[in-house]
């Protein structure tokens, strides 16, 4: 190869700087690690909110007294079905169970013989044995349920308090998997008629009611006629669940946003001092190689290949430990700030999910700008006649 | 070789032409040893790196080898630099951090010659200039005169005729300042056109054939052979 002296230069303009050089990656990558592991959190969050949506009804129908959710009669399901394009209507038992003052879990009661229950929750309970499971009186846990208990010797089962003052023995039968954590970390779901005891509801009530309606043109008269039922009625639709996780995770994005602002600041200043140190360092250096006969195009090209190397290696160096730091080391630190919505420690594994297009764009402009930072003031000194720059 | 017509540098300063190089005309033979004798601030420097193409002329012109140095653009500038023309300045101008071999190698890479060639013959050039025993040296661990033969070195790897040497004994004390000058001897037997700026009066000892040039305040005194 004859260009392979220019390589061979290459090689040792990067070794004769090694030190120089290793500062601006790790500095570069730093923050790509930083940037990338907010783009991994927040892409991982997102994706296993669509996966727990996913398994939300259409419409949850609750019944509000004084502003607050109060018990519905069971016999609602009825009337509920004999609304036209209403299928697959389900009984539910929601409400928080007080471990002690600090720590709760989100108790959820459902008809498992019921088949639109078991679909709701399948992609939560998938591959559970429901023959055994309802053999006896069990519950699955999520993470964070199974994590106090176990500090708490509760490893096979729980004696839960009842408001009437009674104990009730539910046998762990599983652990929810730590893919749906973000969601369901606090949650602990077990047959209806044992919620409703744990709960202290009666038989015949329930806290909310979930159906689908298949035909998405008519969920704006489904919700009318489901609201003139009884105007204590409150409908909330898959949409209001929707926006109400995305709020959960979105007032973080003020978190974001100050990490963003301090990775750009950051980056700043690093593209000022490169250029400031293109300016001045490698101002004889580029003279005296113009001055023995190399053009301005071989002084572009040897600065071109020189930083593109510096960043493709930071980029890839600063992503890679993003990945491991996410989707390996689960995010130590960042996780506290990103997740929280549970009030108990949360387990959640993030789900490796990379958005390449973003992670296209962070490299994009990180390369532009920082090539820009390098091979404008190059560029000067390199159209200056040597004489001055020497 | 070398034909410098009517040469002009000049700088505006508040509307007043101040001139380094006046009209300078000179005519340099191919082999021949030419020396730019003057005081400092004389103009010597600038008319080397005119030459040199490191630097543009007001007005006038420069011809080298039928080539007018100064209307190339910069493409064909550098490459007739590396091929045609080998620079030593007075401050040696070495590549920091990179060790003498790989120095002298320099002109060569833009040249696109492969690397072992490119090897090959900045060693010839190391050992024209008797420096090759510190191939391996980087410049700090140099002295001046080892620095200065490193630099005679990369001005000979491309085989140019024309040398041009900037004050080349400046920073050199007298036995290095004589060892130049057998080394200078040397290029002027292998045919070599030397054009040496300077105003050391070591030159006056030169015991081969030469030509004098004084440059006072921009412009040509006198030419004398020696």
């Amino acid at each position: 190869m004859k260009n392979n002296s220019f390589f061979y230069f290459l090689t040792l303009n990067l070794l004769k700087e090694k030190r120089r050089y290793a500062g601006i990656v790790i500095i570069s990558s730093l923050l790509i690690f930083l940037l990338s592991s907010v783009l991994f959190i927040s892409s991982s969050i997102k994706q296993t909110l669509n996966y727990t949506l996913k398994a939300q009804p259409d419409f949850i129908v609750q019944n509000i007294k004084g502003g607050k959710v109060a018990p519905i009669n069971s016999n609602m399901v009825n009337k509920i079905l004999n609304i036209y394009g209403v299928e697959k209507v389900t009984k539910r038992v929601y409400g928080r169970y007080f471990f002690d003052d600090k720590y709760s879990t989100l108790i959820v009661g459902v008809d498992f013989l019921d088949e639109q229950s078991n679909k709701n929750l399948e992609t939560l309970i998938n591959s559970t044995d429901l023959k055994q499971f309802l053999s006896k009186e069990q519950m699955i846990i999520g993470q964070g349920v199974k994590n106090y208990l176990k500090t708490h010797y509760y490893n096979l089962e729980y004696n839960f308090l009842t408001p009437d003052g009674q104990m009730k023995n539910i046998k762990i039968f599983k652990t929810l998997s730590s893919k749906s954590a973000i969601i369901s970390n606090d949650e602990t779901i077990m047959p209806l008629k044992s919620a409703q005891k744990v709960l202290g509801l009666k038989e015949n009530k329930i806290t909310d009611i979930a159906l689908n309606v298949p035909n998405d043109s008519e969920w704006q008269t489904v919700k009318a006629k489901l609201q003139s039922l009884n105007f204590n009625i409150r409908v909330i639709s898959k949409k209001d669940m929707q926006k109400a996780y995305e709020s959960l995770f979105n007032y973080k994005g003020g978190l974001f946003l100050v990490l963003f602002l301090i990775v750009i600041a950051t980056f700043s200043l690093l593209l000022y001092l490169r250029y400031t140190l293109a300016a001045s360092l490698e101002r004889k250096e580029i003279a005296i190689l113009r001055a023995v006969g190399w053009s301005i195009k071989d002084v572009l090209k040897l600065k071109f290949l020189e930083n593109i190397f510096l960043v493709i290696f930071a980029f890839i160096l600063g992503s890679s430990l993003a990945y491991i730091f996410v989707f390996v080391l689960n995010a130590p630190l960042l996780k506290n700030i990103f997740l929280g919505g549970s009030n108990l420690t949360n387990f959640a594994k993030f789900t490796p999910v990379v958005d390449y297009g973003v992670l296209s764009t962070i490299f994009i402009i990180f390369t532009v700008a920082f090539l820009s930072s390098v091979l404008i003031p190059v560029w000067k000194i390199a159209v200056t006649e040597p004489k001055e720059a020497l | 070789m070398v034909i410098i017509e009517n040469l002009n540098k000049f700088y505006e300063i508040d509307g007043q032409k101040q001139y380094i190089l006046n009209g300078i005309n000179l005519s340099v033979q191919k082999g021949e040893c030419v020396i730019l004798k003057g005081v400092s601030g004389s103009g010597k420097t600038t008319l080397l790196s005119i030459i040199a193409g490191l630097d543009k002329p007001s007005s006038g012109k420069v011809i080298i080898d039928g080539e007018a140095v100064s209307k190339l653009p910069d493409m064909h500038l550098s490459k007739f630099r590396a091929k045609k023309i080998g620079i030593v300045f007075q401050n040696f101008n070495l590549l920091e951090g990179v060790n003498l071999l790989d120095n002298t190698m320099v002109p060569l890479i833009a040249d696109k010659i492969g690397l072992k060639e490119a090897k090959d013959k900045a060693l010839n050039a190391l050992k024209l200039a008797n420096i090759e025993h510190k191939a391996n040296k980087i410049p700090s661990e140099l002295s001046g005169g080892e620095k200065q033969r490193g630099a005679i070195a990369r001005a000979l790897v491309a085989n140019p005729n024309l040398i041009l040497c900037d004050e080349p004994t400046a920073n050199l004390d007298r036995e290095n300042s004589l060892k130049f000058i057998s080394a200078l001897k040397k290029l002027h037997s292998m045919g070599k056109t030397l054009i040496i700026a300077t105003h050391d009066p070591i030159f006056e000892e030169l015991d081969f054939k030469h030509k004098v040039v004084e440059i006072s305040q921009g412009k040509i005194g006198f030419a004398v052979d020696a």
